[in-house]
Parts: structure tokens; sequence; C-alpha cells
């Protein structure tokens, strides 16, 4: 079973497996967001959880000091993300009944004061926090290591907890796309949010069904391409960052066997049989085509579908352009993750002479 | 909702107010939790259990003191102090009026500071405004001269009554005193006789655990001037290396250490516990005082740290102490710490780093150890170390092999040594864990017998020139034992002996009779440097029958069974196979097997001898031809103490403890360890062979290896040798090159030889300051024309053909051990005194030096040297010492003190005079002295 969970656990099957859960879940989220579906879960997961704490190696990954705040993480996130679904679940049904989502019910949009209401509960907050950080802070102590040592690093030398899922994805991009371009994006996009988004529904209550791309995009982005690479940096990424499964002792000596080839070698030695040209345009000409058919070829395509069309319809051109090309940004990460596992594809377009590497 | 709220409210106040309380209590424990978790610290309980070793040890020196002090004289003095208080009480008018007077004087004498430092303000700052005033012409200069002039007067005055007053002061406090006297003695007795008593219960008060203690303590006000704190030291002049910066190191070990530097303590468990050895280390007069060196500049681990018992990087010393400690301390190993504390039992590891450059280091005796181990293995001659370049390759020569062995002797030699000698320094590459499958062994085969041609092909020719006429084996064996052979040979025939002694410069010799022939045999023992003018075999000056002696008992051991092994010829197939893996290493296969196919077979043999030579690095440890200047094939040790751990090869051997020294021990105990459980193919099998060396080698080598570390120190730090101590040490490299230490003790160091004979005084003599002993100049000829010196001893100081400069060497040792580096002056005509060549004569006589120093005074065989040649080889301070004293510098010696403790033998002459006797004596025997060597030679010793 150890076997099956730690072979399971390797992104290569586990991310399509997680993405597949992904859709599951938000697909029947209306069984999902019952209460009953809660308690099921939970009468699952805890024995599942001590077993899985008897291991020892396990054991050592999840009391590590540094790894702690990713299991408060993956706890409040399974509870928040069940809690909305559930609201939704509640207000969707309610819609559909026409009776309206239950924050509009007129007990709900009765006025209260602000103090002591809000700011009285405000300060309990701030103290429970506090008293919730102290204590960590004592029982945990901070984990420092070493004084950093240039000539021993650490291995693995692992980023902040909350970086770990752009670490992750220094395993299939060159870091100027992992480390600079795409959480530069992220950031953008984020900030772009408001201003593209202008459905009103949902404004002040719970509801899946009334914005589905809002909800879909973002959930994929945060559960799929966030959480889940912070979980696989920080649990399942061992020396060297090689890949160890939950039970799996962190065998310094592990050796993965691993090659890549770049797409222009797959296009000029394996499949036209010549050499490299050395025009280094010409050499990576397919890669380039290929980016640019995705970047500036599929948004149009796109805009012509039925789904172009009602967001267009929506929002307009300018905020369907922005929208689909970050749309577009954020799926290159899964598409290239799969290339990898599928084609151990090194990069699609392959310019270390610039530096620039897609 | 049951109840209904007020509007507006979403919230029963009540209720928020319970929560607030609640959370503000919850908030305030909290926040105490964080001042006891700073509070409690676990150093602290070990202070305070130290507290109360300190009070018992105190306690236990207050009763002893207090027994020993003397009561009848307590009750004496306490009965005459009463009777002094009787007697003052009688005078107290007196000295009330005296006490008067006194408080008078003193109100003057502060009137007269106060107006004497106005004055003296006054002085200076007219003196300057004077100054300036009157060199720019001021007009006011004059009237500021006057004034200036008359506050220096002021001033004067003042301090003369000032003088006066205190004059009068002392005096009327001498009136007193002597008014009290009897009080005043009696009271300072008292004191003296019980100031042991008292500053022992003055330090017992200091340990009380009263009210103030437990302010100064508590948590909150400890920041103030707590008692139990954290003790640390810091150093200049030895730093942390921090990656980016030097930082003075800081060791706070002794916070829980804390008798660490004070006697006393030895009977305490850890941490309690004096340090073993406070006379070198850690005490206040040792060469390593705490405070200069501190704890982790030797022990290693993370000196600064205090939070915990791992924090230190302590090193448990086996795995029991490891359970135990887990179990006390709640033990982890430490974590990425560069150099964790070395272990009980390898602590000398941490002398190598500052003690630099030296051959051995005083008292630390496993790493010297270790380095003796070192050099028997040969450990350098693959290895890289600094500080061991200027060492010989530790194996014989082989350019002119093919005269003294057969070929077969060789190769089932290199297969196997062991099997020819189980003393055998030659390690074992074959037959091995990782190298005995068939197809390995006969690849193996293959090399040996390419490896054999080659060498045979470079050999050179060589004839011995002496000629085997047989002799008595016997003889030969004694000859062995008494001549000297066994300072630097283990012999067959003398095992127990062989095994005390220790020897290891040369081969352990067995079954020599199946090695070599008679011929080569003679010719060696005869003149070593004939064969090869590289070894440091000495000549014994045998004579031909002795020679032949030797030679006779040496051929008589032999070694059948070696004798009739069989080596397998040369498989040509594989010889081929193996090629093509070397030539294909850049070169595709078809082309490395058509490389090979247009050699002649010869010419494939020896290609593969010259490759294999090379892949085990023979030449590393033999000089042979065609590898010159070739780097020795193992990696560098200079600095593998600072390897990182994970930069070692644990391969698939997890019972190997996961240290540096964990490592270096199990690789030295088997080399080939590391490839178990590994898939290889042949050429890139382990080749470091087996040494085969005990478990207590392997031990003593990894302590000396894991000091060799990279850590920088600063100059001021380390262990710098002085001009003397390095030209000493230059000697001590010429001494150990030919193993004269093998013979004689220097300075109470080596001397392997004396421990197999039962007299000390028959085995090679000690050498004792040897540079105040003899004349340099006569010494430095010695060394080149050895001649016998002491007619009784049958072992014989050798002839090695040293050069100028390691002749040079080795008497600027001795010279500068000794700190003598003058010469004597022969010319001096011995100036007497009147009547002292007389007493000299008669003492001469009555102490009957003749009678053992024989030679040239009667015909009775002489024990003891000839005193004629006193004056060419002694120095006279050292003869003067020598007489005085004789078993002061040799115990054992069978000279006898004539002037024990100071009283002559002869009470006549000079009245007994000790020192008049011992000098008339000396220069007695620089009068009689001659120039001449024995064998009359003296073209060496004139004047230029």
């Amino acid at each position: 079973m150890k076997e099956l969970i730690n072979w399971v656990a390797d992104p290569i099957r586990s991310f399509p497996i997680f993405s597949i859960l992904f859709f599951i879940v938000m697909k029947y989220y209306r069984i999902v967001g019952t209460k009953k579906f809660a308690w099921i879960f939970t009468a699952i997961a805890i024995p599942a959880f001590f077993w899985f704490m008897s291991d020892p190696n396990f054991f050592l990954i999840i009391t590590f000091p540094d790894n702690i705040p990713i299991s408060i993480l993956i706890v409040s996130i399974l509870f928040f993300t069940w809690f909305t679904l559930h609201k939704c679940a509640i207000n969707d049904q309610r819609i559909e009944d026409g009776l309206g989502p239950v924050e509009a019910l007129p007990e709900n949009r009765e006025k209260v004061w602000c103090w002591p209401n809000l700011v009285y509960t405000e300060l309990f907050t701030i103290i429970a926090g506090t008293v919730f950080l102290i204590v960590w802070a004592i029982i945990f102590k901070a984990p420092l290591e070493e004084p950093a040592n240039p000539t021993w690093a650490p291995n693995p030398a692992k980023a902040p907890w909350y970086f770990l899922g752009l670490q992750e994805m220094l395993v299939y991009f060159d870091p100027w796309m992992a480390g600079v371009v795409l959480p530069g994006l992220v950031v953008v996009g984020l900030i772009a949010i408001p201003y593209i988004d202008t459905n009103p529904k949902g404004n002040g209550y719970f509801t899946f069904k009334e914005r589905p791309i809002a909800i879909w995009g973002f959930m994929f982005g945060w559960l799929v391409l966030w959480i889940y690479l912070i979980i696989v940096g920080t649990f399942l990424r061992g020396p060297n960052w090689t890949f160890y499964g939950p039970f799996e002792y962190w065998d310094f000596h592990k050796v993965v066997a691993e090659y890549n080839v770049n797409l222009s070698e797959f296009l000029w030695v394996k499949w036209l049989n010549t050499s490299m040209p050395a025009n280094l345009i010409m050499r990576e000409m397919l890669g380039i085509i290929i980016t640019a058919l995705y970047v500036f070829v599929l948004p149009p395509l796109i805009a012509a579908s039925d789904f172009g069309k009602k967001i267009i319809e929506k929002s307009g051109q300018i905020r369907y352009y922005i929208f689909i090309t970050l749309l577009l940004i954020m799926m290159s990460l899964p598409i290239k993750m799969v290339l990898r596992w599928l084609f151990s594809l090194k990069y699609i377009v392959a310019l270390p002479e610039w530096e620039l590497n897609l | 909702m049951s109840k209904k709220l007020e509007p507006g409210m979403a919230y029963d106040t009540k209720k928020l107010n319970k929560v607030f309380a609640f959370l503000s209590i919850l908030f305030l424990m909290t926040t105490v939790w964080v001042f006891l978790d700073d509070f409690i610290r676990p150093w602290k309980a070990v202070q305070l259990e130290g507290m109360q070793i300190k009070k018992q040890k105190l306690e236990e020196s207050l009763a002893s003191a207090e027994k020993e002090l003397d009561k009848e004289e307590l009750a004496k003095l306490e009965k005459n102090l009463d009777e002094g208080e009787k007697l003052v009480v009688s005078r107290s008018k007196e000295i009330a009026k005296l006490k008067r007077e006194l408080d008078g004087v003193r109100v003057r004498i502060k009137e007269e500071v106060i107006i004497n430092g106005v004055l003296n303000s006054k002085v200076s700052a007219y003196t300057f405004n004077y100054g300036v005033a009157h060199s720019k012409h001021a007009p006011g200069a004059d009237k500021l001269f006057v004034e200036m002039k008359q506050y220096k007067k002021d001033f004067a005055a003042s301090s003369d009554r000032l003088k006066r007053y205190k004059g009068q002061e002392k005096k009327i406090n001498r009136e007193i005193d002597k008014l009290r006297a009897e009080v005043l003695v009696n009271e300072k007795a008292i004191k003296d006789l019980k100031t042991k008593v008292d500053l022992t219960k003055l330090a017992l008060n200091k340990l009380k655990v009263d009210p103030v203690f437990v302010v100064r303590n508590a948590p909150f006000l400890d920041f103030l001037d707590p008692t139990l704190k954290i003790q640390q030291v810091v150093m200049e002049n030895i730093t942390d290396d921090r990656y980016f910066q030097h930082v003075p190191k800081v060791d706070r070990c002794m916070t829980c250490h804390m008798f660490i530097d004070q006697d006393g303590y030895e009977d305490q468990k850890n941490p309690y516990k004096t340090h073993p050895d406070l006379d070198l280390m850690v005490g206040l007069d040792s060469p390593h005082p705490m405070k200069s060196y501190g704890c982790t500049s030797c022990h290693g681990g993370e000196g600064h740290r205090v939070n915990d018992f791992s924090a230190a990087a302590h090193t448990p010393r086996n795995e029991k102490q490891k359970q135990e400690w887990i179990e006390k301390y709640n033990y982890h190993p430490p974590h990425k710490i560069q150099k964790p504390m070395f272990k009980v039992g390898h602590t000398q590891a941490g002398c190598v780093n500052c003690h630099k450059e030296v051959e051995f280091i005083p008292q630390a005796t496993i790493v010297n150890e270790g380095r003796m181990a070192m050099e028997k293995y040969g450990c350098y001659g693959c290895h890289k170390i600094e500080g061991w370049e200027h060492k010989r390759k530790p194996g014989p020569d082989l350019v002119r092999i093919a005269s003294k062995i057969s070929k077969e002797f060789f190769k089932n030699w290199v297969w196997e040594p062991k099997r020819f000698n189980e003393h055998a320094m030659m390690p074992s590459f074959f037959g091995q864990s990782n190298n005995s499958q068939p197809d390995f062994m006969k690849k193996n085969i293959a090399e040996v017998n390419a490896m054999a041609e080659f060498i045979w092909s470079k050999s050179e020719k060589y004839k011995p020139d002496v000629k085997y006429v047989g002799g008595d084996k016997e003889k030969g064996k004694e000859l062995i034992s008494t001549v000297g052979c066994m300072g630097c040979h283990g012999v067959e025939g003398f095992d127990e002996a062989s095994e005390k002694v220790g020897a290891y410069a040369g081969p352990y010799l067995t079954g020599t009779g199946s090695k070599v022939d008679a011929e080569w045999l003679v010719t060696w023992l005869k003149k070593p440097k004939h064969y090869s003018p590289n070894t440091i075999m000495p000549s014994f000056r045998l004579t031909n029958k002795e020679a032949n002696d030797i030679a006779a008992y040496l051929l008589s051991l032999r070694n059948k069974k070696f004798e009739k092994l069989k080596f397998e010829p040369l498989d040509t197939e594989l010889r081929d196979e193996m090629l093509v893996t070397y030539f294909s290493a850049f070169d595709t296969i078809a082309v490395a097997k058509d490389k090979i196919s247009r050699m002649s077979e010869k010419e494939k043999t020896l290609e593969l001898g010259y490759r294999s030579v090379g892949k085990y690095g023979c030449y590393s440890c033999h000089n042979i031809d065609g590898f010159e200047g070739r780097a020795p094939i193992g990696p560098e040790l200079t600095k593998v103490g600072s390897k990182p751990l994970t930069q070692f090869g644990f391969g698939h051997e997890y019972d190997v403890e996961h240290s540096r020294d964990g490592w270096i021990k199990a690789h030295l105990l088997n080399p080939k360890r590391w490839d178990n459980g590994v898939d290889k193919p042949f050429k890139d099998l382990l080749r470091m062979p087996n040494l085969y060396m005990t478990d207590d080698e392997a031990e003593k080598i990894t302590v000396a290896l894991i000091g060799q570390v990279a850590d920088y120190i600063p100059l001021a730090g380390v262990k710098r040798l002085d001009a003397n101590e390095k030209i000493a040490n230059e000697g001590m490299k010429v001494v150990n090159k030919y193993n004269c230490v093998g013979c004689h003790q220097v300075d109470g160091e080596r001397g392997d030889i004396l421990k197999m004979y039962d007299d000390v005084n028959e085995a090679p003599p000690r050498l004792v300051e040897e540079g105040h002993r003899v004349q340099s100049d006569w010494f430095h000829h010695f060394l080149k024309e050895v001649y016998p010196i002491r007619p009784w001893l049958s072992v014989r100081m050798p002839s090695f053909e040293l050069s100028d400069k390691e002749r040079n060497k080795i008497v600027a040792m001795f010279q500068h051990k000794a700190g003598k580096r003058s010469f004597i002056d022969h010319d001096e005509v011995v100036k007497w005194e009147p009547g002292e060549k007389a007493g000299a004569k008669k003492l001469f006589n009555s102490l009957a030096c003749a009678s053992c120093h024989t030679s040239g005074f009667n015909n009775d065989e002489a024990s003891a040297p000839n005193l004629y040649f006193v004056k060419r080889r002694l120095r006279p301070t050292w003869v003067e010492k020598w007489l005085k004293n004789p078993q002061a510098i040799y115990p054992e010696t069978v000279m006898p003190n004539f002037w024990e403790d100071g009283e002559s033998v002869d009470t006549e002459v000079f009245g007994g005079d000790p020192k008049k006797q011992i000098e008339a004596l000396t220069k007695y025997l620089y009068e009689i002295g001659t120039m001449n060597l024995p064998d009359g030679n003296t073209k060496y010793w004139s004047k230029p």
C-alpha cells in the first residue's frame, strides 16, 4: 500500500490525478458541498492521517518545523474550499428554486453597530492570533540553520514555504520564466482581476453557478497550480530536488534517470535527420512558430468560439484579450509539465545563447 | 436565536465580555509562559547543582581547615587579646585626647587640600595666560607676571603646610597604635592563624541561597546582575569561520563545565569534572590557558551554544553512550556542523591544526603513534600530505630489481605479500572483496604478469661483487641480535624481541633464503649502497666473516610453501581485451583494436604492464624507471578532516558510523568495502589496497588524519616554531629518515630497540642533551667516520653515508635543542690554581677513575670510555654536570656518584669541597686529553 502511494505521489501521476479530482470536485460541488460529505470525508481522513503518521519517514517530514505551516495550510484550505462550495451549493439551489441567496434574506440584511460588533470581535481575533503565534513560536523553535556556508549548500535547498510552488516550477521552466516572468504575470493577473471581471453577480453572496469561468479559472490556478505545487515542493522533494514518496527515506544518493531533449533537437535530428542549423532563429523556428501560434493565433480563434463570444459579449474585446492571454500563460505550466513527462521535452524554444528558454 | 438582542447588535455584549475575559486570561498566561520559557534554561539547573558541589567541597575544606587550626595557640592569643584590651581600656583617656587632636589635624588637612587645589589651578591658568600675553606683547603681561608669581609662592607655601599636617597625622596615629599595641599584635596574630578558615567561610557565604540570591536570579530581574549566568571566554587570536567573516572564537563551555580549570574536582562526574590534564591544557600556568585557547579550538564543536546539550555538537564516544545521552539529554546528532566535537580519545586530533610543520607533536601520543603507523604503512606515498613531502618513498627502489629476485617471486609476492611474509608492509591489491570474482582475478593475473615484464624490462643490470663463502649461521644469528639490525628490522627467530621493538624502517626478515641469492645478500650486507644508492640501510662495518655468518643465517630462513607457488602465465586474450579498454577511452573500440593489432606481443605486454603500474600506483611507493615526476595516485589528505561528510562515499555500508572518523577508520580496515553491492566494470574497481592493519593502528591513524583540517587560524594563535625549534625540526627530519630513533632515544623520545634490552647500559646510548654533551665539530666528524666509544657495547653505531648537509642538520639540531651553539677552543691551555693540579691527580687516584676507564692507564679490560678522548669529544660544562650527578642524566648508569648530596667521597682534597674537586678533575681530563683519534688520524682536527 505504502509503495503504491509512493508510486502514485510522483508528480507524473499525482498531477493528472489531482487535476481530475479537482474537476470532479468542482463539477459535483453540490454533492461535495453537503455536510454529510464533509463528515464522511473527515471520518476517513483522520484515521488515514494517523496511519500516515505511523510511518517514520512521513513523520519526519510532517514534523519538520519548516513544514508545519503547510500542514496548517492544507487543513484550512480543505475547510474553506468545502465551506465555500457548501455555501454556493445552498445558494445555487435556492436561486434555482427562485428564493434568492441566503445572504439576501431580510434578517441577514439588518444593519448593526460597528462597535462592539466589529471592532470588539476584531480585537478578539488579534488576541487569539497573537496567542496562537506565541505558543507556536515556543513549541516549535525557529528553524534557523547553520551560518550560510558557500561551499556547503543545504541539500535540498528549499525556498520559504510560500515560494515552493515557484521553486517547483523551476523544474519545468527556465529560471527566467519560472522566477521572473510567470510570478510577475501572477501578480499582474491578480491585480487585473477586478478590471477584467465586470460580472456583478455574486456580490455579497456565495454562488458558483452565476460565475463559473471566474471560479473555475481561479480555483484551477490556486489549487492545482499553486497549492499542489507547494505540497509537492514541501513534502515530496528531497535531496537534489529528487522526488521522494511520502513514505520514502530521503536517501542522499537516490538517482533518477532523466534526460531531456529540446524541441529543436527533436525537429532537426529526430524528424528531419539533418544537422542543426547554425542560425539560432532558424534552429528554433518550430518552437518560435508554435509559441507565436499559442500566444497570437489562439486568442482570436477562441474568440470565434462560443466560449469566446460569450465573454466578448459580456465584457468587450480588450478585456477578453487580456483575460485569454493570462489564461493561456497560466495554462502553459500544466502543458509544459505534461510535455516534459510524456516526451522528456526540455525547452520549446531553447536559446541559451540569449538566456531565453521557453 | 433564543434571546432577543437589542436593535443594532449582532451579539450579546455580556457574552462578548466573557469571551474577552477568557482571551485576556489566555493572553496573560501565554505572556507568563514566554518569560518562563526564556527563564528556564538547561544550564541554570546545571549551575545550581554545581553550586551544591562547590558548597560541599568548601564545607569539606572548611572542616579540614578548622581541624588543622591550632586550638591551643588560638586560645592563648585570645587570652592575650583580652588582657591587652583591659590594658588599653586603662589608657582610654590618653587615647581619647589623641583622637581629638587627630580630628583637629584632619580638619586642617581637608581645608588645606581645598586651598591647595584652588591655588594649583590658578597657577596653571596664570602660567598659560601670561605665556600667551608675553609672546603677543599684550599690555597686561607684566601685571599677569606679578600675579602668577604671587600664586606660585602661595601654592608652594600651601603645599608645605599640607605636608606638615600630614606628618602630624601620621605621628598621632603612631602614638595611638603604640597605646593600643597589645590589642593590635594579638588581633593580627589571630587573623593570620585563621586566614584559611576565614577565606573559606567567605567563599561559602557567597554560595548561600538567600533572598538576595533569589532576587538577583528572579525572572524579569535577572538582567541586572544575576549570579547564575552564562560564562564565556573570547579568544582574540583564534577565530571562527563564519564563511563571510572570521570572528573571534567564543567558548561558553564553562557555563556547564564549571570547574574545568580548577583542581579538586577530579572525582566529580561530567560536567563538573576537572580537566584531566591541567598541566598541559586549560590550567592557568599551562601552555594552553583557557583564556587564550578556550575549549573548542582543540575539542571542536560549537562552543558558543548553550541552549541545550545537543547544540554544542557533543559527540558520543560510542553507540552505548549515544543511547545514554538520548535518554538523559534528549540528544540528537549535530546537523550540518563543520566540525563536531571530537570523540573522547580522538581529541588529540585537535593538536594538528596549530602544531603544523613538525614531525611529532610533544605529548600528543596518539597522533604521534598514528603518524608512525602512517609512516609504517606508507600512506604518504600515495596520498600527498602537506608537511610530509620530504619523506622518501616508502617502498624500495625497483630500478635493479631483476638482479635481486626472480620474476616468479615478484609475481607471487605482488599477488599477496602476506603469503610470503606475514609482517609484510606491502599492502595487498588482489584477491580482495571487490576483485575476487573469477573473471576479475583472471584479469588481475594478466596485469601482474604484465607488470613483472614491464618492470623487468626497465630494470638495470647489476652484479654483486662480494662472494659468499659460507658461514656459521648460529654466529650470524647472534650477530643479528647484537650488532643492531633489530633497530630497523624484525627478524625471524627473534619473534618476541621483534614484536617488542616493533621496528618498521626495514622489512621483517623472514624467508630471505627463498627471496634473494647468497652473493646479492653478502654484498648488500657489506655495502648496501652498492645495490641501491638511495637506500637508508647503513653499513655496520662488518668483516667478511661476519657478513657471511649473517648471510648464512638469513639464507637458512626459507618459506617452502611460497617457493612452491606457481604463478599462472599471461593470458594474452585478456591482455588484449584490457588494452582495448585502455585505448578506447578516447577512441572507438575498432580504432583501439586496430592499434593493438599493429603492436608486437612484447609491446602489448609492456604496454599493459606500464598501464597497470600506473593504475595501481606502484610508482607512488617505489622508484620505477619511466614514472619520474608523476603525481602520487591517491587523493590528497592535507585537509581531509574538513571534507564535508556528504563527500564521503559510504556506498552501501550502512553499518559504518556516519561520521568522518567512522568512514576513515572503516576505510583503513578495508578500503574495498565501498564496492560492496555495487556493480562496477573492472576498470572502475576501487584500487586502494588492503593494508591489513590492526584496529588500534586504524584508530590512531584516524585520529592523526581527522586533525588535518582546513581551518584558518590567525598567526598569533598557532604554534610557530622559533629559530631553534625550526633548526631542531629540520634535523629531526633527517633523524627520522635514517631511523636514528630506532636505536637512540632522543631526549626521551622513541629508541625502539631499547625495549629488547634488559639492561639499558648494554643498549645504544640514549641521547640526553646531546648537543650539550658533545662538541659540535667532533660530532660532525663522528657521523662521517664512526669509531667505537663504549668498549663494552656489542651493538654498533652503523656508518651512514650522510651528506654534508644532512650531517650539519643533525649536529645543528642537537646544538639547538640543548641551546649550545658554541664551539670549544682547543688551543686554550689549562690554567691551574696553585696546588690544584696535585689535588686533581690525587683525586683521580682516590676515586679510582682508571679502574673502569682503563684505556691508556693500565692493561685491564675497559668498561668505560677512553678518558684521553674526552678533550676532543665532550664539552667541559657537561663533564662537570656529569661528574656532579651522573644519575640525574642517566638514572641507570654504572658511573658512581662521588659527590652525592654535595658530600665528597674524598674529604681530604680541597677540604672535601665538591665544586673545587669537580673543577679540578675536569681540568685534569682536558690537560691529559689528546687531539688524536683512536686511529691516530689527526688531520681532520688540526687547525687550518
